[in-house]
């Protein structure tokens, strides 16, 4: 319920708002009426970037259908059982800001949480838990099934239905809606491809090879060869995961322990707390040295380290970690041997690789539409990355953005300035990849601003006021949170004392100043061995406040620690968002253009496309000198024809236009309120 | 011939700098290699033409580049450590590598930059300003020097009014002279602002030339740093000569105490005539001595800092360095080589978050 508060406070009055209908909603209600079905927004696979895709579209109140194989494998955690780690945490943490679901969901099934990385500063703190598999897939379940706009049904797709592309932007064609297995075709004012592993997906086993998306599962091929008719550039990734083994078949005696965290920090900011209250698991890891695969190929010599991870509080199932491998599996069970701990271990499933189509994301704007196909968004493996939480990262964006373009407003989009979401799919839309891309810190230019404790104060108010993904309560929250940080930060640097004071008043903290000015709490918190509830011990009257809030007091900490470096940052920050804002032509014809440019570079701008003079300029293998000499050509050649192409014009853009003249003025009046106006459309298709 | 060529449908000489800059545009020569030729174009002196052709065949940018790569690399252990050590295969014994490469770093590019910017002083020149009283004789020394009448001279006290420069090629070195208003008092608020303009000069000047009217000071090596005192800032270590003008005017005995008195004292002390030149040739060797130890041998060593762009983000990317080691947070302390790195990058070029993580790969088993 608290999901629905965003669209409906928007609301106008006289339209009235679509019956709920909760609970699973198949095809079947919409077999007795007449045509084909219609929904605004068709997202293609249940996986993690689906569910949140769906999620994020129907919470943007975009009416949305999410077709998949089999239901009873939405939120199927097809990998390892654990979410969040280094670079990943912060991804689920903007997820969770803009109202995404894996963060929730996982703060109801988790079983271990640990944040890695604690004690290299809390920029990096990776949030990180062991999660229950049947109990995330459950919980997701009952969340995507219960999501109001969002209808879910069982079907493979096989086809895309196509029409003449919108004249006003880059595209051979429009997406409209999907053609099902039976032959049926469903209408979508956007597509959302979130297929995974299941393009031409290929199970290997040892030399044993058969068709599959992910063992047990049918691939989709008629829909790859669509794709690859169209005229997308496609390439073949390969993922793995590792044999299952059964849990009391280790000897854990000989191996270490890794201890959860106690309290555990939750990944979602609407957690309190997570739901379990004693940690009864265990993390257990073990070296091993024999030679195999890949790694052991480039790094004979070395030890190697493997975690054994349980797969769910009742489950016998122990996930080890580190071990992915696709041999046969008479030698899986050898190399399974040969390691300390598992000498007796017994295989439950052998470790296996997938092979799969995926596309090349350059072929996408910052927005995840493809620049082919108009209205066809892509999300998750299928552009070439790998990981729970970059999949999910993808999703909301591809989910918000395929509600926006359907209600006729600007795209949503993260800039490399605001978010790890924003560094992940700039990389893949300019850079494109070769290998399945993961998220790692490194590749974070401002990872000291974007921090996971601060991903709310970066997102909520503008998933909250551009995408409208994001709930009343939780937008309130963070503008609470926003304040309470202001003001905290206001106290601390106005309350200042002489330094001897602020020694006598604090032993524990080795103050080191030869300041003769009076030192504000502000500085004295900068201190390593200095938090907050030590100064609100030493100066109840006004701390005692700041210190009672825990999760205030754990930021504020966090907030003084890093400010000279934020403060540092922005300058850059803006040199960046400055770079961003020259934003190039779509059309740009890169061979045909007059400016002092190789062949070389040519090439490379036209494969990657890139959307703005920032993202050439992190483009290998372009000079600086190009850059320039591109500008250049840009601003003598293209400063009128830049203006119209930001927004999409609205109100000619769906297909059997419906709005009464009412509507359409009523929509002129009020632009940010124009969300309900497709409802109203809607009202009156066949559903 | 060049008509001939000219008339040529589709053939114009080339504009000034044009082949560099294709060739920089090209990727052919890189930042530092390109000022170099820049350099090696204006050269006028032996010394400026030894250190530009050492630059622009690479060696500069060479040596940057090694520090670069040396960084990039610190930096990229420092990030896999950051980004794999809890769950992959990467050694806490990282760490105090990447602070030993820093260390390491820090004191080499440290090194550099005291250099006493000779190769700053080879290109630009040294600056070397004519100081002293009124009518002492500096504007003939001046005159002197450059053999030819640049400044004007005259018997009245405070003739000279503002700076006058002139460049000099002295035993191979590039000097660039300046002859200042005389030191005093004045009243005239024309001369008090040339008053003013020869101070400043005297502060930032590479070298000093002292003059003072050898009829007037003691002979005593007191007297004569009393005297000198009087015109150099007090707390200076600006090099400086002392000459001694107006030496036509000694008696004989007179001369050769000064001579005795010269031998003895702290600086280089010239006797000189202006008006016969007298000891020119003394004070030309004396010159050469100093510049010599100024700018060094271009071709000695490791190639010179030749601009202060260079100098200032390699100052820069030292301080970046120094702080790394006093961070506790690594994330703080990765921030400080990110920082360092890209004040490199502004000499040798951008280094993306692609490059780091081919180092990551390269060296540690990390990964899916």
């Amino acid at each position: 319920m608290m999901l629905r508060s965003s669209w409906r406070r928007l609301a106008l009055p006289q339209v009235p708002p679509p019956a709920p209908r909760p609970g699973r909603r198949r095809a079947g209600s919409d077999a007795g009426a007449a045509g084909a079905p219609r929904y605004e927004v068709v997202v293609i696979g249940g996986g993690h970037a689906g569910t949140e895709a769906a999620a994020a579209a129907a919470r943007g109140g975009a009416r949305t259908l999410l077709l998949t194989h089999r239901i009873d494998t939405i939120g199927a955690m097809s990998c390892n059982p654990s979410f969040g780690g280094i670079g990943k945490g912060q991804l689920m943490r903007e997820v969770d800001a803009l109202d995404g679901l894996c963060g929730r969901v996982c703060d109801r099934s988790g079983v271990h949480y640990k944040v890695l990385n604690r004690c290299k500063g809390p920029a990096v703190w990776g949030l990180r838990a062991q999660i229950d598999r049947r109990l995330y897939k459950e919980h997701m379940q009952k969340e995507i099934l219960n999501t109001p706009l969002l209808t879910v049904r069982e079907a493979s797709v096989e086809d895309l239905l196509l029409t003449e592309p919108e004249t006003d932007r880059p595209g051979k064609c429009r997406v409209t809606g999907v053609v099902l297995g039976d032959g049926s075709t469903v209408h979508a004012g956007s597509v959302i491809l979130t297929t995974g592993t299941f393009l031409r997906g290929m199970v290997l086993i040892g030399l044993e090879m058969h068709p599959a998306g992910r063992l047990g599962d049918q691939p989709a091929i008629g829909l790859a060869q669509t794709l690859e008719k169209l005229g997308f550039t496609m390439g073949r990734l390969k993922t793995g995961t590792p044999p299952r083994l059964t849990k009391d078949t280790i000897d854990f005696s000989g191996l270490e322990e890794r201890v959860a965290d106690n309290p555990p920090v939750p990944f979602s900011f609407l957690s309190e707390a997570v739901w379990i209250k004693v940690m009864l698991m265990a993390i257990d890891c073990c070296r091993y040295c024999p030679s195999f695969e890949s790694k052991v190929l480039r790094f004979p010599n070395r030890e190697h380290q493997v975690w054994l991870e349980p797969e769910g509080l009742e489950s016998n199932v122990i996930y080890p970690q580190g071990m992915s491998m696709t041999l046969p599996p008479e030698l899986q069970e050898q190399v399974i041997k040969s390691i300390p701990g598992l000498e007796k271990a017994k295989i439950l499933q052998p470790g296996y690789g997938v092979q799969y189509d995926f596309l090349d994301p350059r072929q996408l704007t910052a927005s995840l539409e493809s620049r082919l196909v108009q209205r066809l968004f892509l999300a998750g493996q299928i552009n070439g990355t790998t990981g729970y939480e970059e999949a999910a990262a993808q999703g909301v964006i591809a989910g918000i953005n395929a509600c926006l373009r359907v209600h006729g407003k600007p795209p949503f989009v993260i800039s490399r300035t605001e978010g790890y979401i924003g560094v992940l799919i700039d990389d893949l839309t300019t850079l494109g990849t070769n290998e399945p891309y993961r998220m790692f810190t490194s590749r974070v230019e401002f990872r000291m601003s974007l921090r996971p404790d601060n991903a709310d104060a970066r997102l909520t108010h503008r998933g909250f006021e551009e995408a409208g993904c994001v709930s009343q309560q939780r937008y309130e929250q963070a503008v609470k949170m926003k304040a309470a940080l202001e003001d905290g930060i206001a106290t601390l640097k106005s309350l200042q004392f002489s330094i001897s004071k602020w020694s006598q008043l604090l032993p524990e903290v080795s103050i080191s100043s030869s300041r003769r000015s009076p030192v504000s709490a502000f500085d004295i918190l900068r201190y390593p061995e200095a938090n907050m509830e030590l100064l609100a011990r030493a100066v109840p009257e006004p701390l005692g406040k700041l210190a009672e809030w825990r999760q205030l007091a754990e930021r504020l900490k966090i907030e003084v620690a890093y400010e000279w470096c934020v403060v540092n940052q922005q300058q850059e920050i803006e040199e960046v968002r400055r770079d961003e804002a020259l934003r190039l032509p779509e059309d740009i014809d890169y061979f045909a253009i007059d400016a002092s440019l190789s062949t070389e570079v040519r090439e490379k701008l036209d494969c990657n496309r890139p959307q703005t003079i920032g993202a050439v300029s992190r483009i290998p293998g372009i000079t600086p000198a190009a850059i320039v000499n591109l500008l250049r050509y840009v601003k003598t050649n293209h400063q009128k024809s830049e203006m119209p192409k930001a927004l999409p014009q609205t109100g000619r853009y769906l297909p059997g236009k419906m709005y009464s003249e009412k509507a359409t003025s009523e929509r002129q009046i009020s632009a940010e309120f124009s969300e309900e106006e497709p409802e109203h459309t809607f009202v009156k298709t066949p559903l | 011939m060049a008509g001939l060529a000219g008339s040529l449908p589709g053939l114009r000489p080339a504009e000034p700098g044009e082949f560099t800059r294709r060739a920089f545009r090209r990727g052919k020569l890189d930042l530092t290699a390109a000022e170099g030729l820049g350099d090696l174009i204006r050269a006028e002196t032996e010394a400026q033409r030894r250190q530009a052709l050492r630059q622009m065949e690479g060696e500069l940018g060479r040596l940057y580049q090694r520090w670069s790569e040396t960084l990039t690399q610190a930096l990229a252990h420092l990030e896999a450590y950051i980004d794999f050590s809890e769950d992959d295969n990467v050694e806490e014994e990282v760490l105090s590598r990447v602070d030993a490469t820093v260390r390491a770093l820090e004191q080499e590019i440290g090194a550099h930059l005291q250099d006493g910017r000779r190769g700053e002083l080879v290109r630009g020149g040294v600056h070397a300003v004519i100081a002293g009283p009124p009518n002492v004789g500096k504007s003939s020394l001046l005159n002197l020097l450059c053999q030819r009448p640049a400044a004007i001279v005259s018997p009245v006290a405070g003739t000279t009014r503002d700076v006058v420069e002139v460049a000099l090629n002295v035993g191979g070195y590039p000097l660039v002279l300046s002859d200042t208003a005389g030191l005093r008092d004045a009243t005239d608020p024309v001369e008090q602002e040339g008053v003013t303009r020869a101070r400043d000069r005297v502060q930032q000047a590479d070298l000093v030339l002292a003059v003072l009217d050898a009829t007037a000071v003691l002979p005593e090596p007191v007297g004569m740093e009393a005297a000198l005192g009087s015109l150099l800032p007090p707390t200076t270590a600006t090099p400086c000569i002392l000459v001694l003008n107006k030496a036509d005017l000694l008696r004989g005995g007179e001369e050769t105490l000064l001579r005795d008195t010269c031998a003895q004292g702290g600086s280089p002390t010239a006797l000189l005539s202006c008006k016969t030149g007298e000891g020119l040739d003394q004070l030309l060797a004396l010159l050469a001595q100093q510049l010599a130890r100024l700018c060094g041998d271009p071709l000695a060593g490791s190639p010179s800092l030749t601009q202060s762009r260079h100098s200032l983000h390699l100052g820069a990317c030292v301080a970046a360095l120094a702080r790394y080691g006093r961070e506790r947070d690594l994330a703080l302390a990765a921030e400080r080589l990110r920082l360092a790195r890209r004040h490199l990058g502004r000499i040798t070029g951008h280094v993306g978050a692609e490059d780091v993580l081919d180092i990551i790969f390269r060296d540690f088993c990390v990964g899916k």
